[in-house]
């Protein structure tokens, strides 16, 4: 059952069109993320499921009007001349909540986020990592039923990354819906179980990972080395050539394989590589949208 | 809305910055200039100066809140603050006020400490006490209603510190707080009654020598009430606008 539905918003910036009706189904329960280049609008359908952007046509509608939501914008939008305690308290606070609740709280999410040594430390104080552990902390004071995080990993180093894709297990098992935006697929492909790609204001592909990745996914085997390229190989799939390599595109790889493999011992020749590469949303991706620069 | 407001102050009481303008400049300001003017005169005829100068030091800095007013809601605007509260149960009008509170708290203490200094140090008179804390409050609604709206419309920081230095330098010029209205050409003279520091300063000045009727307390309470309120009302036209901004 899905706990959130986006059903036709458009959202238009003067003459830009910045979501163009989209319409989307959150299941409960799971991690879903979204997907696009910079201006794709992830950002801002992320604010209107928030409630940050209210100027918009369409319809966001969630099965429980009392859920709670938290938000983790993509800035780090803290007060960094006071201490995370602070910032933790003031948010709180916003929340609803007070007294031993909000202390217990508070408590709970340093715990969390890992930051329970440095409560009473400045912000400022702070690396980037510890500071957009602290801009998550503060979305989960409420223990909110959905979470929406805008790209909560920008510029950090791969230990506080994996620190935070371990904290939104941690969330998904307590049993928080997530919506997780980012321009790294390969986020997405560890730790969302649905995605849905944007690209100038639509979406081009939504669904469950692991079927996006059936359906449009095609296994390729990259080849290296002198004379390794046997005639007719275009007769598997798409052929990508480059020098002294090339890059077999193919729904039957393993008869490719074999094919290539023949022509080797036949003619003699020893490959540098030879490799069956399993496809990746990345691929995916730039295939729906292409891989020109957006502005 | 006590979250922001007790936050507010918390930046506001750590940051060293803030203490120099609102205190530790005007102590200086007021001691330097007394001493100039007051060179070579007898203690008759320094009186009517330090009492010229303590409340129009005091009117003229309080002004300068309006940066600290501007580079907070900035701040907050360009760090995803505003955004992020935007999505918590707090409504916007709610987080208006709780930017303003805490500032009229801050003003009102650097009314009271300014003028205690001008008691303590050069024993200028406090004749109608009463009156003057009325004025203090006033004075201090109509410089952060008019802190409010410049925070609001402006969409820089190095605008709001521009227009600040006019509004309080430029107002100090032509309100009489620099040199008497008497020595000013007549035309300057009345110009300086459009501006709020013109009123604040006649009221203090009048409230401390006991001299300040009822009638023109009330006029000059309204006027400055006048100038916060048309503060808070720009505020609010252009609040909607400034929240756009925000959030798109």
């Amino acid at each position: 059952m899905e706990v959130l539905k986006v059903d036709q918003i458009t959202k238009k910036y003067e003459k830009k069109t910045a979501l163009a009706n989209i319409s989307l189904e959150i299941p409960a329960g799971v991690c879903f993320g979204l997907v696009g280049p910079n201006g794709a609008g992830k950002s801002t359908l992320l604010k209107i499921i928030a409630s940050v952007i209210r100027n918009f046509q369409g319809k966001i509608r969630l099965t429980n009007p009392r859920m709670k939501i938290g938000y983790v914008p993509q800035e780090i939008a803290l007060e960094e001349t006071v201490t995370a305690q602070d910032n933790l308290v003031f948010f709180g606070k916003l929340y609803g909540l007070s007294g031993k609740a909000l202390t217990l709280r508070i408590e709970e999410v340093l715990e969390e986020i890992g930051l329970t040594e440095r409560a009473k430390d400045k912000v400022t104080t702070f690396s980037g990592g510890m500071k957009r552990r602290l801009n998550i902390g503060c979305a989960l004071l409420h223990q909110p039923d959905l979470i929406i995080m805008d790209e909560p990993t920008v510029g950090i180093d791969p230990q506080s990354r994996r620190y935070i894709f371990q904290m939104i297990e941690r969330l998904k098992q307590k049993g928080a819906t997530i919506i997780y935006a980012s321009h790294y697929m390969e986020e997405i492909e560890r730790i969302c179980d649905e995605a849905a790609f944007l690209d100038h204001g639509k979406v081009v592909e939504n669904g469950r990972i692991s079927m996006i990745l059936e359906k449009h996914g095609k296994p390729s085997i990259f080849v290296s080395g002198n004379d390794c390229m046997p005639s007719g190989l275009e007769s598997f799939g798409m052929l990508q050539e480059k020098a002294e390599s090339y890059l077999l595109i193919t729904r039957d790889p393993l008869q490719a394989m074999e094919y290539i493999v023949e022509y080797c011992k036949r003619s003699g020749s020893h490959p540098e590589r030879l490799e069956l590469a399993k496809p990746r949303l990345e691929d995916i991706f730039f295939s729906l949208t292409g891989s020109q620069l957006r502005e | 809305m006590n979250a922001i407001i007790k936050l507010e102050l918390k930046k506001n009481i750590q940051d060293r910055g803030m203490i120099f303008w609102t205190l530790v400049l005007p102590i200086l300001f007021t001691v330097l200039f007394i001493s100039v003017f007051t060179s070579g005169l007898n203690e008759a005829e320094s009186q009517p100066v330090i009492l010229s100068i303590v409340p129009g030091y005091t009117v003229m800095f309080v002004f300068f809140i309006m940066i600290t007013m501007t580079e907070s809601m900035i701040k907050d605007q360009n760090n995803g603050l505003v955004a992020r509260i935007a999505s918590t149960p707090l409504s916007s009008y709610l987080y208006l006020l709780g930017k303003w509170v805490p500032y009229m708290y801050i003003v009102f203490i650097q009314i009271v400490i300014l003028l205690l200094f001008g008691k303590v140090v050069y024993n200028v008179p406090i004749e109608q006490l009463f009156y003057i804390i009325v004025l203090a409050f006033i004075l201090t609604f109509m410089v952060t209603g008019l802190g409010l709206a410049l925070a609001i419309l402006v969409k820089t920081t190095n605008m709001g510190i521009a227009l600040t230095q006019v509004l309080a330098l430029g107002g100090a010029l032509i309100g009489g707080l620099w040199m008497p209205l008497e020595m000013m050409p007549e035309l300057l003279q009345t110009i300086s009654r459009f501006t709020p520091q013109y009123w604040g300063h006649q009221g203090f000045r009048e409230a401390m020598t006991g001299t300040l009727a009822m009638g023109d307390f009330f006029k000059i309470s309204s006027v400055l009430l006048g100038f916060g309120i048309l503060g808070f009302i720009l505020a609010l036209i252009g609040y909607p606008n400034f929240l756009k901004r925000t959030t798109g």
